[in-house]
C-alpha cells in the first residue's frame, strides 16, 4: 500500500503539484470570466491523476481546495474530500486504461462525476443542512419544496449538474495531455497510462462532443420540466 | 587518475533515434577550470547533465560508457548522492528558484536544509556564499523580485553553498551584464584555486580566454579539439565548424591574410588584439 | 488579482508568538465546538467570547474586520437567505414567496448554520493573518510532516500570483483581439482553449527543469532535513494545546451523548 502510494511520488510530481493546482484555480476563475455554466476547476487535478497516479491525483485535489480556502475562499476548505476523490478516481480510472481515447475519457468524466456527486452529499447535508451557498442549490431547494427527502434532493441535484463540467474537465485534460511533446510527459510516473490507442481521431473527437452536448440538452430539459413544472 | 574521468560515453534520450554524445571520452584534473564550447546542437547541456548524475538516472534512455567523477562511478550511485558531490546550475535563473523559500537567504540556506546541516553552520555558510557571489544586499528580497542576472546569482549561490567537489555550469551568465560577468568568473575561478573542479559551458569566449585553463570544443557529441583558451579559440579548426568565435579573432585573421597581422598567434580578447595591431 | 497570497500581517502580538501548531489547533478547536457543541448558541458566543477578543489579542482587529466585510458577512449572508428561504422545515411561516416558506423554525436554523460558517471561516482568517506560511511549515516539517508538503504548499502560494498574473494578461490580450464576455454562449466556450492553452503549456514545460533544479539541491536527499528557522514551543503552547484537545473532546462527546 504504502508502496503503491509512495510509486506517484517523484520529485517531477512535487514540482507539478503546485502548477496543477494554480492551473485549477487559474482557469476557474477564467470561466468565472467568461461566465460559463461550468466550474471546470479540477483540469490540473485530473492532468495530475492521469500522469502521476491516484494517490497524487488525491492529494492534489485536497491541497486545491486548502489553497483555495487560503488564498480566495475560505469557503472552499469544507469540500476538499470532493476534490480528493475526483483526484483519486480520475487517478484508477486512468491506471484501468479509460484515459486512453475519447469515447473512453467520456466514461472516465462520468464516473468522477458520479463519485464527485456521492461524495459531496453527506458534506452538503451535515454541514450546510443540504443548502449551500452555490447557484445549483435552487434546484435542491424546488426538490426539498415537492416533498422528497433531503438526501435523495441533494444527490439528484449533483447528478444533474456534476456530469457536464467533470466530462469537459477530463476532455480538457486528455486534450492538453496530447498536446504536450511527447518527452515533457516521460519523466512522470504513470506516463505510460496516456499512450494512445491511435484513436485520438477527430471523428471520436466530434462524438464525444456529441454526447456532451446532449447532456447538456438533458439536463436543460430536465431543469425546465423541474422548474416549469 | 584525473578527477573527472569519462571513458567512451555514447547517449541517447529516450524516445529519440540519435545520440547526442558520441563515443566521448575526456579527463578533468582536480581543481582546474574547465570551459566547454559548442554550436547549438553539440551535446553540451547533455554533458553537464551527464557530470552531474541527471543522465542517466533523470532522464532514462540508453547509456554506454563509464562517468566517473572522485573515484566513483555514476553507474554505482544515486542521484541524491551524487548531487552531493556535483553541483549543477544551469542557463535559466526563473527555473532555478525553487519556490518553497519567501526570501534569498532562505532559498539558498534551501539546499543545506535538504541535506541536514546543523542550524548554526547553515547560517554561516549561507552568508559566506553570498558575499562571495556579492549579493549580500539582497538577503531578505524575494527571490521572484530580482532581474534575471541577479536571479543566476542567486542559483549559483544555492549551488556553492553545497560546497560541491566538481561545479557544473551551463551558460551561467547568460542573463547578465559584463559587470556581473566579469564577477562571476572571478568567482569562478578563485573556488578553482581553492581547489574546486569547474566544468563551465560558456558562449563568451573572450572571458573564456581569460579565465579558463582549458577549453573543450564540442561538436555533435564529440571532442572536436581541446587544449589552451588561446590555442583552441584561435584555431582555423573552430572557425570552419561553426562555431561562434571572437570578433577579434576574425578580424585579425583576415588581417594577416593581407599582411596587417605580424604575430603568429591570433588574439582572442579586445587587448590582445590592441597589443598585436600596435607591434 | 492577488498580488500577495499570504494574508499573514507581521506585528509583535500574543497571538504572533504562539507556536504555529497551537494556533492550528486553536482553530480547529473553535470550528468543532461551533459545529458539535450541543447547545443552540454556541457558534454566536464564540464569535463574541473568542473570534473578537482573539482579533484584538492578535492586533489585527481592523484587518479581521475588513475581511469579514468583504468575504464573510457577504457568504455567510447570502448563505442564510438560501437556507431561511428553501430549508422545507416548520409551519410557522412568517413570509412567502411563490412555493418559498420563511418559517420562525428555518430562519433560526439558518441563523445558527449562517454563525458556524461565520465561525469557521474567521478563524481560519485569524490563523492565517498572524502565522506566516513558512513557519508553519517549518514547524510542521519539524514534528514529521514530508519536506515534500512544505515544498507543495508553499511554492503553490508562490506560483499562483504569477499564473494568475499571466491569466490577467492573455485575458486582457483576448480582450484587445474581440474577446466579448457577453457575447453568445459558443462564442464564449469557443474563447476558453486560446485563453487556457498557452497558459497550461507554457507552464507543463517547465516541470523538468524546476524538478532538476531543486534534486540538485538535494531535494530527495536521504539524510533528516534541519530548519533554518527556530520555532519555539514553549511549556505553555504544549499545554494549551492539551486544554483545546479536551475541549474537543467534551464536545464531540456532548454531541454524540445527546443525539
Amino acid at each position: 500500500m504504502l508502496d503503491k502510494i509512495k510509486s506517484n511520488f517523484n520529485t517531477q510530481t512535487w514540482v507539478l503539484i503546485p502548477i496543477a493546482i494554480a492551473i485549477n484555480i487559474a482557469v476557474g476563475q477564467i470561466v468565472l470570466v467568461l461566465k460559463l455554466p461550468v466550474f471546470l476547476d479540477s483540469i490540473g487535478t485530473v492532468m495530475v491523476a492521469v500522469l502521476c497516479g491516484p494517490w497524487a491525483g488525491a492529494l492534489t485535489g485536497a491541497l486545491s481546495n486548502v489553497i483555495w480556502g487560503i488564498a480566495i475562499d475560505p469557503g472552499a476548505f469544507p469540500w476538499w474530500p470532493v476534490a480528493a476523490m475526483i483526484g483519486y478516481m480520475a487517478g484508477r480510472m486512468a491506471q484501468w486504461g479509460f484515459f486512453k481515447n475519447w469515447w473512453k475519457v467520456v466514461v472516465t468524466g462520468f464516473v468522477v462525476a458520479l463519485t464527485a456527486a456521492i461524495v459531496s452529499t453527506p458534506i452538503a447535508v451535515y454541514l450546510f443542512g443540504g443548502i449551500t451557498a452555490s447557484g445549483s442549490s435552487f434546484i435542491t431547494a424546488y426538490l426539498l419544496a415537492t416533498g422528497q427527502g433531503i438526501w435523495s434532493a441533494v444527490v439528484s441535484t449533483s447528478f444533474l449538474t456534476e456530469p457536464v463540467d467533470k466530462i469537459t474537465t477530463a476532455m480538457i485534460a486528455f486534450a492538453i495531455i496530447q498536446g504536450l511533446p511527447k518527452r515533457t510527459i516521460g519523466g512522470y510516473p504513470k506516463s505510460n497510462q496516456v499512450a494512445t490507442e491511435g484513436g485520438a481521431s477527430s471523428t471520436q473527437l466530434y462524438i464525444a462532443i456529441g454526447v456532451v452536448v446532449a447532456l447538456v440538452l438533458f439536463a436543460a430539459f430536465m431543469l425546465r420540466n423541474i422548474l416549469g413544472g | 587518475m584525473a578527477f573527472v574521468n569519462l571513458q567512451n560515453v555514447t547517449y541517447k534520450y529516450p524516445l529519440t533515434e540519435k545520440p547526442v554524445l558520441q563515443n566521448l571520452s575526456l579527463q578533468i584534473q582536480e581543481g582546474e577550470f574547465v570551459s566547454v564550447i559548442g554550436p547549438n546542437g553539440a551535446g553540451k547541456s547533455t554533458l553537464c547533465y551527464a557530470l552531474a548524475g541527471f543522465v542517466p538516472h533523470f532522464f532514462k534512455g540508453e547509456i554506454n560508457g563509464e562517468i566517473e567523477v572522485d573515484g566513483k562511478k555514476s553507474s554505482e550511485s544515486t542521484l541524491d548522492e551524487w548531487v552531493l558531490n556535483v553541483g549543477l546550475a544551469f542557463q535559466n535563473p526563473f527555473n532555478q528558484i525553487s519556490g518553497a523559500k519567501y526570501t534569498v537567504f532562505e532559498e539558498i540556506a534551501f539546499g543545506l536544509e535538504n541535506i541536514g546541516v546543523p542550524r548554526e553552520e547553515m547560517k554561516k555558510r549561507v552568508e559566506e556564499a553570498m558575499s562571495l557571489t556579492g549579493i549580500s544586499e539582497l538577503a531578505d528580497r524575494s527571490p521572484y523580485s530580482l532581474s534575471g542576472g541577479q536571479q543566476q546569482r542567486v542559483a549559483l549561490t544555492s549551488i556553492l553553498v553545497m560546497r560541491p567537489r566538481l561545479l557544473v555550469l551551463d551558460e551561467p551568465t547568460s542573463q547578465m551584464d559584463p559587470i556581473g560577468t566579469r564577477e562571476v568568473f572571478g568567482v569562478v575561478r578563485r573556488m578553482a584555486e581553492e581547489g574546486m573542479t569547474v566544468v563551465m559551458v560558456e558562449h563568451k569566449v573572450e572571458w573564456i580566454a581569460n579565465f579558463a585553463d582549458r577549453v573543450i570544443a564540442l561538436k555533435e557529441g564529440q571532442v572536436l579539439m581541446e587544449g589552451k583558451p588561446n590555442e583552441v579559440l584561435t584555431s582555423d579548426l573552430l572557425a570552419e565548424s561553426g562555431f561562434g568565435i571572437s570578433r577579434y579573432t576574425s578580424t585579425a585573421r583576415e588581417a594577416k591574410k593581407r599582411g596587417l597581422w605580424k604575430k603568429e598567434n591570433l588574439p582572442v580578447t579586445l587587448d590582445e588584439a590592441v597589443k598585436g595591431f600596435k607591434s | 488579482m492577488h498580488e500577495r497570497l499570504s494574508f499573514h500581517i507581521q506585528r509583535d502580538s500574543f497571538l504572533h508568538r504562539l507556536n504555529p501548531l497551537t494556533k492550528l489547533v486553536l482553530t480547529l478547536t473553535l470550528i468543532l465546538l461551533a459545529f458539535t457543541f450541543p447547545w443552540y448558541w454556541t457558534p454566536h458566543l464564540l464569535v463574541l467570547i473568542a473570534v473578537i477578543p482573539l482579533s484584538l489579542l492578535g492586533k489585527v482587529f481592523r484587518e479581521f474586520m475588513l475581511t469579514a466585510l468583504r468575504l464573510i458577512i457577504p457568504a455567510a449572508g447570502f448563505l442564510f437567505l438560501m437556507q431561511a428561504f428553501f430549508q422545507p422545515i416548520g409551519t410557522d411561516i412568517i413570509f412567502q414567496f411563490y412555493f418559498l416558506d420563511m418559517t420562525s423554525e428555518s430562519v433560526l436554523f439558518a441563523f445558527r448554520n449562517a454563525m458556524r460558517i461565520v465561525v469557521m471561516v474567521s478563524a481560519f482568517t485569524l490563523f492565517l493573518l498572524t502565522t506566516h506560511p513558512s513557519e508553519l511549515m517549518s514547524d510542521l516539517t519539524r514534528r514529521g510532516l514530508p519536506g515534500q508538503f512544505a515544498y507543495v504548499i508553499i511554492s503553490t502560494l508562490q506560483i499562483l500570483p504569477q499564473i494568475m498574473a499571466k491569466a490577467q494578461t492573455i485575458i486582457s490580450a483576448q480582450r484587445s483581439r474581440g474577446l466579448d464576455t457577453e457575447s453568445s454562449f459558443l462564442k464564449r466556450a469557443g474563447s476558453l482553449i486560446p485563453l487556457i492553452g498557452p497558459l497550461v503549456f507554457g507552464s507543463l514545460v517547465e516541470v523538468e527543469e524546476r524538478a532538476i533544479a531543486i534534486e540538485a539541491r538535494g531535494f530527495t536527499s536521504k539524510h533528516v532535513k534541519t530548519s533554518l528557522h527556530e520555532i519555539p514551543d514553549p511549556t505553555f503552547d504544549k499545554s494549551l494545546r492539551w486544554v483545546l484537545l479536551i475541549l474537543i473532546i467534551i464536545s464531540i462527546g456532548l454531541n454524540l451523548w445527546l443525539s
